[in-house]
C-alpha cells in the first residue's frame, strides 16, 4: 500500500495531474489509504527542508548522437517553502504556463533581467515564480523583491501575491510577502491593486499593506521603497516584527524577537552590515532594544540596558 | 467568483463530497464542502485554465491543512511537554536553534543520497520537487519516456523519504 499511495504522492503533485476520480476509487478500496497517503504527502512537504540547494550538470547520455538541442538550464534551488495552498492554486491555474521558480538564500540576493527590460532584484530567503513564456507575470510566493518595471500599456506587468495582483502601470516597485502580511511600497509610476477587484490605485509614494489588522494604504518616502538595494532599511512607524524579518532575510542572520520586542515601533534607517556583531551593536540601540546572541542566530529583546 | 466556476462547483458537489469522504473527511465532509463555496465566493479567482481538477485540488489540499495541523498540534504539545520550565519559543518562529544545526548536518547527507542515484535521477528529482514541472514537460526536454521519468521519481522519493524518517526516529 505504501508504494502504491507514493506512487499516487507523485501523481497528484504533478501540475498537469487530472484523474482525481481515479484517485477517488482507490481511497475508497480501503479506508486506511486515506491515511497513508496524508502521511507520504507531509512527508513530501517536509523534503523542502532537507533537499540541499545544490545545482545539477545537465547529464549528457553516452551515446548521445551529436550534439542534442542544448537549453540553458537555470538550477536555482535553495530552501523552497512549503507548497502553501496558495502556491498549489496557482500551479492548478498555470498548468499552460512554462513556469520556473527563483529562489534564494538567506542574505543571498540576485537580479533578474527579463528578456522584456524589467529587472527584478531578489532579497535574501525569497521564492518567486516568473514564466518562460510570459514574461509579463511573476508571483512572489514569499520574501521580498523589487520590481523595476519596462512599461507596457496594451500588455501590463503583473505580480501575483498570494490572491492579491499587483498590476505596473510604468514603474518601479518593491514587495515583501511573509507569511502574515503582504506590503508593496511604490517609488516610482504607478501600481493598481487587485485591478479586477478594489483597484486600488498606487502612485509614488504610496504604499499599501494588507495583514491582520486588513487593508491599509498610507505615505511612503519615494526613497525608502527597496533602499535593501542600497544596503538601508528604512522605516516609518514600523513594528520591529516587521523590521527583524527584513533584517533576518536582507543579511541572512537568522533573527527572532520576543513577543514585547516585535510589538514595539521604529522610525528611522538602519545601515546593514555585513559583521553582524558589529551592526546589532548599533542596530539594536537604535530601535531602543538589545540583541543578544542565541546558538546559531540573534534575539532582539526590549530595553537597552547592560546584558544580565 | 466566476460564474462558470460556481455552476461546475454545483454541478460537481456530489462527486468532490464523494472524494472528501474518501479522503477521510467523514462526517466533516460537508461542512468541508461549505468552507469551499465560502472561500470560492470570497475570493476573486481569474480564470481557470482546468476548472475541475483545479476544485478536486482544493479539496485535496483542504484535507491535507487538516492533517497538518492535526499533526502540528500533536507535536506542539509534546514539545511543551519536554520542554516545560523552559522559555516557551514563540510558535511563530519556525524552528528551534538546536534542530537547525542537525538539519544542517543532515543536508550533508541528503546531499550524498541524491548524488547516489545518479545524475538524471537527481535532475529529475529536482525538476519536478523544487521547480514544479509535470512529469510529461521533463520527459519531453529529456528525451526520455515518460515512464522511465515516473520510475526516477519513485526511486528518488523512496530514498528522500526514507532518509527523512531515519532522520526524525534518529
Amino acid at each position: 500500500m505504501q508504494e502504491e499511495a507514493l506512487g499516487w504522492v507523485i501523481r497528484t503533485r504533478d501540475p498537469d495531474f487530472v484523474d482525481w476520480e481515479a484517485l477517488t476509487l482507490w481511497l475508497e478500496g480501503d479506508p486506511a489509504r486515506a491515511d497513508v497517503y496524508d502521511a507520504l504527502m507531509a512527508a513530501d512537504t517536509e523534503l523542502d527542508n532537507i533537499i540541499p540547494p545544490e545545482p545539477v550538470g545537465m547529464p549528457v547520455a553516452a551515446n548521445d548522437p551529436g550534439e542534442p538541442q542544448r537549453r540553458t538550464w537555470r538550477w536555482i534551488g535553495g530552501g523552497a517553502i512549503a507548497a502553501a495552498l496558495v502556491a498549489a492554486i496557482s500551479v492548478g491555474m498555470m498548468t499552460r504556463a512554462d513556469i520556473y521558480t527563483v529562489s534564494t538564500r538567506p542574505g543571498e540576493t540576485q537580479t533578474i533581467a527579463l528578456e522584456d527590460g524589467t529587472r527584478i532584484d531578489v532579497n535574501g530567503s525569497t521564492t518567486l515564480r516568473l514564466d518562460r513564456n510570459d514574461t509579463r507575470f511573476a508571483a512572489l510566493d514569499s520574501g521580498e523583491a523589487a520590481f523595476t518595471v519596462r512599461h507596457d500599456e496594451a500588455n501590463p506587468f503583473r505580480v501575483t501575491v498570494g490572491d492579491a495582483v499587483f498590476e505596473d502601470a510604468g514603474t518601479v516597485f518593491n514587495i515583501v510577502h511573509t507569511s502574515d502580511a503582504t506590503r508593496i511600497g511604490v517609488s516610482e509610476g504607478k501600481v493598481i491593486y487587485n485591478p479586477e477587484a478594489q483597484a486600488i490605485s498606487l502612485p509614488a509614494g504610496r504604499a499599501l499593506t494588507d495583514d491582520a489588522q486588513g487593508l491599509r494604504v498610507m505615505d511612503v518616502a519615494p526613497a525608502a521603497v527597496a533602499s535593501w538595494r542600497q544596503g538601508r532599511l528604512v522605516y516609518a512607524n514600523a513594528a520591529v516584527g516587521e523590521i527583524s524579518e527584513d533584517i533576518g532575510r536582507s543579511l541572512g542572520v537568522r533573527l527572532t524577537a520576543t513577543p514585547g520586542a516585535r510589538a514595539m515601533r521604529f522610525t528611522g534607517t538602519i545601515r546593514l552590515e555585513k559583521d553582524q556583531a558589529r551592526f546589532f551593536a548599533g542596530a539594536a540601540p537604535l530601535m531602543g532594544l538589545r540583541a543578544i546572541r542565541t546558538g546559531d542566530g540573534w534575539m532582539l529583546k526590549e530595553g537597552n540596558g547592560p546584558q544580565s | 467568483m466566476a460564474t462558470g466556476l460556481s455552476a461546475l462547483f454545483m454541478a460537481n458537489r456530489a462527486a468532490l463530497l464523494r472524494f472528501l469522504r474518501a479522503r477521510g473527511a467523514g462526517e466533516n465532509a460537508e461542512d468541508m464542502i461549505q468552507d469551499m463555496w465560502m472561500k470560492l465566493e470570497a475570493k476573486d479567482i481569474g480564470p481557470v485554465a482546468d476548472p475541475l481538477p483545479y476544485l478536486y485540488r482544493m479539496a485535496n489540499n483542504l484535507m491535507l491543512d487538516r492533517y497538518r495541523s492535526a499533526t502540528r498540534r500533536e507535536r506542539r504539545e509534546q514539545d511543551w511537554a519536554e520542554g516545560a520550565g523552559g522559555v516557551m519559543a514563540d510558535p511563530a518562529d519556525d524552528m528551534p536553534v538546536d534542530e537547525r544545526l542537525i538539519l544542517n548536518q543532515t543536508l550533508d547527507e541528503a546531499r550524498e543520497v541524491l548524488r547516489a542515484l545518479g545524475p538524471r535521477v537527481e535532475l529529475v528529482f529536482r525538476r519536478f520537487r523544487i521547480e514544479g514541472v509535470g512529469q510529461r514537460a521533463i520527459a519531453d526536454e529529456l528525451g526520455v519516456s515518460l515512464t522511465t521519468v515516473e520510475k526516477d521519481l519513485q526511486k528518488a522519493y523512496r530514498a528522500m523519504i526514507a532518509l527523512k524518517q531515519k532522520m526524525d526516529t534518529a
